[in-house]
């Protein structure tokens, strides 16, 4: 079973490495999932996606611009002795294109041209860390002072921190990552 | 079940990686959206076996719990966690597995750039009968750009380029007599600098930069493939002398609190130009008056990639024999860099005045490019056109002798994105200098890539 299924990931060529084919993905996710109640006592939809940072990050609310400069790498610091890490899901994942589509306005080829072009250009020593699932995300969220992650809001687990935007959180009307 | 979801996962971005790019049919997206979505089902049907006595107690949907660490100065480890990454993210192996986020020191990365190019131009009359046109292929740039991260708050960055050239090496014994430069590459540090980030409003650097007063000096540097067109515009031309376009010396930039408008702001002092003034002053400075810039830029929230600045230099240049010159750059530039479209305007004015002397004169130089990404089907092809002018006056002693020129021209062009890394474009430039001077007029392709 295992060699099997090893066996077809690895005859699969190579997509999303060529990929100004593959821009944007339709959701696939759980668009019909019941809403759940998420630790923060918010009512959250699956269909959101959710801003994650540990809980001692003393930020509660971000406005879009200043999600989109800390995403855009513009903002890099939460304070003098807090750098931000952001965390991105792989290519194809729906977080990822929730977050191109809305924020970065660009799609996949754009987001890794602006993410080497800044490299190149200095003002940032990396890129995004990629992260394959939304545990992964959030496991890493809480061991990384200063990260933060963008996952389905059904998925966030007890004990981590939702951001709102624009004082709203996921599942709340006209939340801006849908 | 966990593990051998993520280690298939794992698997198939790696091979992925492994692979040359190639043409990705419907079929091949549909069934990587099924796997993954297969893997996904299989995730959340492990999280609800996992947490079934839990749930079906307390009557609710089942919810992984993640513990979280206490706050502490330095990370801890995550759980067994593997990471991969793409160009220009965060692991410095593309494709290569990463045990763990926790950052190690020094961590030195490599990135690059290169281009193949092929002519067919024609550079003007060289006499009554005949034209001189040159085509062939030429090999571009090769830059090599390193990055090291010492620090949570510190990183180096260097940038290497070989470039082709008929004059860089030394003549073998034998040659003819006066030929004693023959044919090779160049090596050249274009950039090495070393910064400490102390947040977002302050970081200070030492090195060799592209002087921050111009935005594609900046932006682009040697990397051909970041660049929509072939060529750079003349006024930045490396070798070209108008604007100076290196830079020794120290830097401090940053945000500035400025809600909505996003000013940032750059401080610089530094040697200056060198003797050639299309050279920065690498050795020392030729004189004992430092060089000193002041840019400021606005990236604000709406327009979104909207980005206007201006930008004012200082410096005073000695040329050989001792004539002294003092020297003046303002400049500003509008871009918007979105592809849909694209627009990229500079302006800058030089004043040059001889010590001594009252006679000032003033240069200018200024392009406009705009570009633009088909939509749909066409999303692979950025047709481009872009203006150029320079204007030099005779009372400009330094610039006349420096071979600086007046010029007006355009290309226009298409580039085609062959994959998400590697680019074809070609191109049509034609360029006329002086009345007396033989114009330019060909056809340029390029393909440019990073890897």
């Amino acid at each position: 079973m295992r060699f099997a299924l090893t066996f077809i990931l690895l005859a699969v060529p190579p997509v999303w490495s060529a990929s100004l084919d593959l821009e944007v993905q339709r959701p696939r996710l759980l668009m019909a999932s019941a809403v759940r109640v998420a630790a923060s006592g918010a009512v959250t939809a699956s269909g959101d996606i959710a801003i994650v940072v540990r809980p001692d990050l003393p930020i509660d609310t971000l406005s879009f611009a200043e999600l989109r400069k800390l995403l855009i790498g513009d903002r890099q610091f939460w304070s003098s002795s807090l750098r931000v890490t952001l965390l991105m899901r792989a290519p194809v994942a729906r977080e990822r294109d929730v977050i191109l589509k809305t924020i970065y306005q660009m799609s996949e080829a754009q987001f890794r041209q602006f993410w080497i072009s800044k490299v190149f250009r200095a003002e940032a020593t990396n890129g995004p860390k990629v992260v394959f699932s939304n545990e992964m995300a959030t496991e890493l969220v809480a061991a990384i002072p200063g990260a933060v992650a963008f996952v389905d809001a059904a998925k966030v687990p007890q004990g981590l921190k939702v951001l709102r935007i624009d004082g709203r959180l996921p599942g709340e009307k006209g939340y801006a990552l849908r | 079940m966990h593990r051998l979801t993520r280690a298939c996962a794992i698997g198939l971005f790696v091979f992925w990686g492994r692979l040359p790019a190639q043409e990705t049919s419907s079929d091949q997206g549909r069934l990587i959206q099924e796997l993954m979505a297969r893997i996904d089902h299989l995730e959340k049907r492990v999280a609800e076996l996992e947490n079934q006595p839990k749930a079906v107690a307390q009557g609710v949907a089942p919810r992984a719990v993640v513990p979280v660490a206490p706050p502490t100065s330095a990370p801890a480890p995550p759980p067994q966690p593997s990471m991969e990454q793409m160009p220009g993210m965060e692991n410095p192996q593309p494709n290569i597995p990463v045990e763990t986020p926790v950052p190690v020191y020094p961590s030195l990365r490599f990135a690059g750039f290169s281009d193949f190019d092929f002519e067919a131009a024609d550079r003007g009359f060289t006499g009554p009968d005949h034209h001189a046109t040159n085509s062939g292929f030429t090999e571009g740039q090769f830059t090599l750009h390193m990055t090291s991260v010492l620090s949570q708050k510190e990183a180096f960055f260097g940038e290497m380029t070989l470039s082709a050239r008929n004059d860089s090496g030394t003549a073998p014994a034998g040659s003819p007599a006066g030929s004693h430069l023959e044919p090779g590459f160049n090596a050249e540090l274009e950039r090495s600098i070393i910064s400490y980030n102390y947040n977002d409003h302050l970081r200070l650097s030492f090195g060799r930069y592209h002087t921050p007063i111009n935005y594609w000096n900046i932006a682009f540097h040697h990397g051909q493939w970041l660049q929509t067109t072939v060529s750079r515009p003349e006024m930045v031309q490396v070798g070209g002398g108008f604007i100076p376009v290196h830079f020794v010396g120290g830097l401090l930039e940053g945000s500035l609190p400025s809600g909505p408008l996003n000013l940032n702001y750059s401080i610089g002092v530094g040697n200056g130009r060198g003797e050639v003034i299309s050279r920065g002053g690498d050795f020392a400075d030729i004189n004992n008056n430092r060089a000193w810039l002041v840019s400021i830029f606005a990236k604000p929230d709406h327009p979104y990639r909207l980005q206007v600045g201006g930008a004012a230099y200082r410096d005073e240049i000695t040329l050989l024999g001792d004539h002294n010159f003092r020297e003046w750059i303002q400049s500003g530039h509008i871009v918007w860099a979105k592809e849909n479209p694209e627009l990229i305007a500079e302006f800058a004015n030089i004043s040059h005045q001889e010590v001594g002397s009252s006679v000032q004169s003033n240069s200018q130089a200024w392009y406009v490019q705009t570009a633009y990404r088909l939509p749909g089907a066409g999303r692979l092809w950025k047709p481009y056109y872009r203006f150029e002018h320079i204007h030099v006056p005779a009372s400009d002693t330094l610039f006349k002798d420096a071979a600086v020129k007046s010029l007006a021209g355009s290309v226009a062009g298409i580039r085609f994105d062959i994959s998400s890394f590697a680019a074809f474009k070609l191109e049509y430039r034609y360029q006329r200098r002086q009345r007396d001077e033989p114009r330019l007029r060909g056809v340029f392709a390029q393909t440019s890539f990073t890897f």
